[in-house]
């Protein structure tokens, strides 16, 4: 391995790469913007559903029950609708998620002691969101209901409300979110697509700059001189590794500053498992070039094995472990697992090389492997 | 000295290069077949053959960077077998491959592409400083150092690409068809600059190209096809092995003595008002004579005989194989005048529509282009052309890549707007009848533009429907198409699996489906083999003499602007020049001179001697030096003394016919001299 040679093509790479406008845009600008478009639009927060509610009652209660789910941060109120069927038509036209119908004689029958059915039509079309709006409109009820109950055997047993409220929830559940105290899935979703931005940039760019070689027949020069094919891999990967180690910190940039996530873990720690984590999926970009001929097959193989990876089997969605067997198995074979463990860790858990070495020593592995495959299939005298 | 008596003794050094029974396959698809090869130290040698002939495999095999299946490749006597052994003869081995600068970086300068490739070998800075300033000065790059080679023209790249394939100073170089697609002064330029350096350097050349006419600059050549080798050694002796003369005449009426010399003769061809015949094993004067009687009867003129050429020797060695079957253009009863095609004289655009732009008894005028511009960004791709075609003519329109030839077409064709001037095509003015102009006009592109996944009759349909041929006339267009292309045994088969030259001639007829009076050309030969491309113009021929349609068609293969009536040289966007070929070689002769050959026993001596002696157009052709002499009285004798007194022998000064390669050469050099002193 001679250095200079390598040096030569990784500095004529690396001026290709920042001369060419469309390569620069590739290397920068489409990376920063996966993260800001994704991360301002794949919120998982389920918040301020829009939603009606028709009122046939019109006593002090049924507003007092009405105003709890309009006051709610989760609930977006579009006013009162004057039938079912208008109803139905905004629920048709997704203008509301759900709606609540009181019906008549609802604090009567409630002042009389007897049960009452408020109606809930939810929109069932996204199952995630309807069951969390299940979730919010039954916790809603529940409170108001105890709310009632509470007030009733204040009354009746001439006690003072605290005390009733023990009889009517005798167990308070006290929760402590540990992490993201927040709850904010922004600060979760802009860290972990750190991940997914390294994982389909550094192979796309890797594939495009040896199959255009190819493509234009200059990967010849190559061929026919006495670089040595580890020089020409070390050489030709080195501007993609050094362009996505720079991604690095602008993407976390962007996960603190825009998008406020705390970062709590060691910088060191994390820059270098980040480092070993691109030279990984730039491995992944080598051998998909060693595969297809041109360009354009070049970014749409790279795109669809490293996007659905990185998106579905990373746990970035879905915990690992809710995951059935077979797909937790092959949720391990991708390295996007071990590395959103490691984002996450640094980001919000404030974890370092104690907790987390395993997972770099899984990177090593992948990226150790990747390459060997990439250069013991190189050629320089190959069939076609 | 010393380096030019290496070139000439060459046949006692050991090979360079040793190909035995080399066979190269691409999955089950072979690519060369049992080819033998000898290269030896210190020539040019040359592997000359159209696309497919498997040029390209056994360059890249014999470069070490491509495996294949059987024979054996030594190179410098160092056996290739694998890739490890491979690598031990690339340090002494420079490769250019094929496509014109493709294997440089556009977004890198000049200077910055070279520094790559030395780097790549490990040269000093000493040496490299060294060896880039006299490539630099050799090429007349030097002062685009600094340029991004995306920048350059095709004839720089070319130059820029053969300066970093001898950067590290190799003994042998690849060069893959290294002229195609550049212009004739920049092809010139680089037989040139290799010759220089075969003779300083001792540099051993192994050279492709699709140019027939390139065979001289070869001091031993293999003629390829189909993955064999059809003849091989010095261009003399491959004539030799297909001997024959060619005749020349200027013949009324055409067609008819085209059809009669057809049944006598397999080679034969219609050249402007000419028609030009290959007859086999004859000397010239037996040749004339035999030409003569079987035209006995037709008005003849100006018949010529003389030497053949490659090409012809080529087609004819494929008959002698019997790889191909040279039939008689179509079959006897389609030559008669008005039975071959069903053209409605009275469709719309036809001839009588342009008749107003000519004047009374003028021909009638089909294309006219009065000072069309087009500009991209800062960019002028096309600069006040201007030129007129009439009903029934070829006009051709030659140039290098990039000179500007399809950015006309596509102004004519209503594709793109022109920035200035205007245009008119069958009578319709080219910027507000868009759509008229393309109902009157075929046009076919340098991709075919066919549809490779429908059948050959699919094909034909689909275009006849687009140009909304009626219903009626569905049938005997379809017919007329399959007939007039030379389809009938092919019409059910895939398009994307037949051969390139079947799959221009069915490109041909979807472009002629609608019966459009004017037809558009956009480099319709490039990558067809010879037999392909002289059957593609016999159809040519036919339609323009017996339909009257005007062809205008592009190319840059100077040998086929012989067929045309009236050429146009494109350079740089301008049209530099205008006329017949016939009186643009006269007018060569008138004011640069008569073309002259000079033979001796040592052609690199003599080569300098005359470049010192201040004679024009010195040029090096393979063994022989073409030069051009104003008073050849005077010049021959001086020629001779020169060279005797140089200590030379076997002196002979012929005087040769210009090529159109010779005319647009000289015409395009004084262009640029023009601009040098303009400048100043």
């Amino acid at each position: 391995m001679k250095w200079r040679r390598t040096w030569a093509v990784a500095w004529k790479e690396w001026r290709e790469v920042m001369r060419d406008r469309l390569f620069f845009a590739m290397a920068f600008v489409v990376p920063s913007m996966i993260l800001l478009v994704l991360g301002y639009g794949l919120s998982l927060d389920v918040e301020n559903i829009p939603f009606a509610a028709i009122d046939y009652d019109k006593s002090a209660l049924s507003r007092d029950y009405l105003h709890r789910f309009i006051d709610s941060r989760y609930f977006d109120y579009r006013g009162e609708a004057r039938n079912v069927q208008q109803l139905d038509r905004l629920l048709a036209a997704s203008r509301i998620r759900f709606a609540i119908i009181v019906p008549p004689r609802f604090q009567e029958r409630l002042a009389a002691s007897r049960p009452v059915a408020v109606q809930s039509l939810i929109d069932g079309v996204f199952p995630y969101r309807t069951q969390v709006s299940k979730g919010y409109v039954a916790a809603i009820n529940a409170d108001f209901s105890a709310h009632l109950l509470t007030d009733a055997i204040a009354q009746r047993q001439g006690i003072p409300r605290a005390r009733a409220r023990q009889f009517v929830t005798p167990i308070r559940l006290d929760a402590r979110y540990l992490y993201n105290q927040a709850i904010r899935s922004r600060w979760s979703m802009s860290s972990g697509l750190i991940m997914l931005v390294l994982m389909v940039s550094p192979p796309f760019l890797t594939a495009l700059g040896v199959v255009r070689e190819r493509e234009n027949g200059s990967i010849y020069n190559i061929y026919a001189s006495t670089v040595s094919r580890g020089e020409f891999i070390v050489g030709k990967l080195l501007p993609y590794v050094v362009i996505s180690a720079m991604n690095i910190f602008i993407l976390w940039g962007f996960a603190v500053w825009l998008f406020g996530a705390p970062f709590k873990g060691d910088p060191l720690f994390f820059f270098t498992a980040s480092l070993v984590y691109v030279i990984c999926t730039a491995g992944i970009g080598l051998l998909v070039s060693l595969i297809v001929r041109t360009q354009a097959a070049a970014a749409l193989l790279t795109m669809v094995i490293t996007f659905i990876p990185a998106m579905l089997y990373s746990g970035l969605l879905v915990p690992v472990e809710s995951m059935g067997r077979e797909t937790q198995i092959e949720a391990h074979l991708f390295p996007t697992l071990y590395y959103l463990r490691i984002v996450w860790g640094s980001f919000l858990k404030g974890l370092g090389w104690p907790m987390l070495w395993g997972n770099v020593a899984a990177l090593v592995a992948y990226a150790a492997v990747l390459w060997s495959v990439g250069f013991l299939s190189f050629h320089k005298r190959p069939r076609q | 000295m010393g380096q030019a008596t290496l070139v000439e003794a060459s046949a006692a050094a050991p090979p360079m290069v040793r190909v035995r029974g080399f066979v190269k396959r691409y999955r089950r698809q072979v690519a060369v077949e049992g080819v033998d090869l000898t290269v030896r130290r210190g020539e040019i040698y040359g592997l000359i053959g159209p696309d497919g002939a498997g040029k390209s495999s056994l360059m890249k095999a014999v470069a070490g960077v491509l495996s294949f299946e059987g024979g054996g490749l030594e190179v410098f006597g160092h056996r290739v077998d694998s890739e490890a052994s491979a690598e031990g003869i690339k340090a002494r081995i420079g490769f250019m491959p094929q496509g014109l600068g493709l294997n440089l970086y556009a977004e890198l300068s000049v200077e910055e592409n070279i520094d790559f490739f030395a780097q790549l070998r490990e040269l000093s800075a000493g040496v490299l400083a060294e060896r880039k300033q006299k490539l630099l000065a050799m090429t007349r790059l030097a002062q685009f150092r600094d340029r991004p080679m995306k920048h350059l023209s095709g004839g720089m790249k070319q130059k820029l690409g053969l300066i970093c394939t001898l950067i590290h100073g190799p003994d042998l170089v690849i060069l893959d068809e290294p002229t195609t697609g550049v212009d004739p002064v920049s092809r010139r330029d680089f037989w040139a600059i290799l010759a220089e350096l075969l003779r300083s350097q001792g540099v051993t050349a192994l050279v492709s190209t699709a140019y027939m006419d390139e065979a001289a600059r070869f001091h031993r050549l293999s003629l390829m096809y189909q993955g064999r080798v059809l003849a091989a050694g010095e261009p003399e002796a491959i004539l030799e092995q297909a001997p024959g003369s060619v005749v020349s005449v200027e013949v009324e009426p055409q067609i008819a003595a085209l059809r009669r010399l057809g049944t006598s003769f397999s080679q034969v061809e219609g050249i402007g008002p000419r028609v030009r015949v290959f007859v086999p094993d004859a000397p010239p004067e037996a040749a004339a004579e035999r030409v003569g009687a079987t035209l006995a009867g037709f008005r003849l003129k100006d018949l010529k005989a003389g030497e053949a050429e490659l090409e012809d020797a080529f087609i004819a060695l494929l008959e002698k194989r019997r790889l191909t079957r040279i039939s008689p253009p179509a079959s006897d009863a389609s030559y008669v005048e008005g039975k071959w095609g069903r053209f409605d004289p009275g469709a719309p655009g036809g001839a009588s529509d342009g008749a107003s732009h000519g004047g009374t008894g003028d021909p009638v005028v089909s294309i006219e282009a009065r000072g069309l511009v087009r500009d991209f960004g800062a960019f002028r791709a096309v600069d006040r052309v201007s030129f007129q075609v009439r009903a029934g003519e070829i006009f051709g329109l030659l140039g290098a890549n990039g000179a500007g030839k399809t950015t006309v077409i596509k102004m004519l064709t209503g594709i793109l707007p022109p920035t200035e001037g205007e245009g008119a095509v069958a009578g319709a003015d080219m910027r507000r009848a868009g759509q008229a102009i393309k109902a009157r006009i075929g046009y076919m592109s340098q991709a075919f533009s066919l549809y490779q996944d429908l059948t050959v009759l699919e094909n034909i349909r689909l275009y006849a429907r687009i140009y909304a041929v009626p219903h009626r006339h569905l049938r005997a267009r379809i017919d007329w198409v399959v007939e007039m292309a030379g389809l009938a045994g092919v019409t059910g088969r895939l398009t994307g699996r037949l051969p390139m030259g079947i799959r221009q001639r069915l490109a041909l007829g979807c472009a002629l489906v609608h019966q459009p009076r004017v037809l558009f050309l956009d480099e319709p030969t490039s990558g067809v083999d010879p037999v392909g491309r002289r059957r593609f113009w016999e159809i040519l021929i036919q339609l323009s003499r017996a339909e009257r349609v005007s062809i205008l068609v592009t190319t840059h293969y100077m040998s086929e602007a012989e067929h045309c009536d009236h050429l146009a040289l494109m350079y740089a966007g301008r049209i530099i020049a205008d006329a017949s070929p016939e009186a643009m070689k006269a007018d060569l002769q008138a004011t640069a001179g008569q073309l002259l050959e000079v033979a001796s026993d040592r052609p690199l001596v003599a080569l300098e001697r005359l470049q010192r002696g201040g004679y024009a157009g010195v040029a090096l052709f393979g063994r022989r030096v073409h030069l051009l002499a104003r008073d050849v009285g005077a010049a021959i004798p001086a020629i001779r003394r020169e060279l005797t007194a140089a200590g030379l022998r076997e002196i002979s000064v012929t005087p040769r016919a210009p090529t159109l390669e010779d005319v647009f050469v000289y015409r395009i050099m004084a262009m640029e001299r023009q601009a040098r002193e303009g400048i100043q």
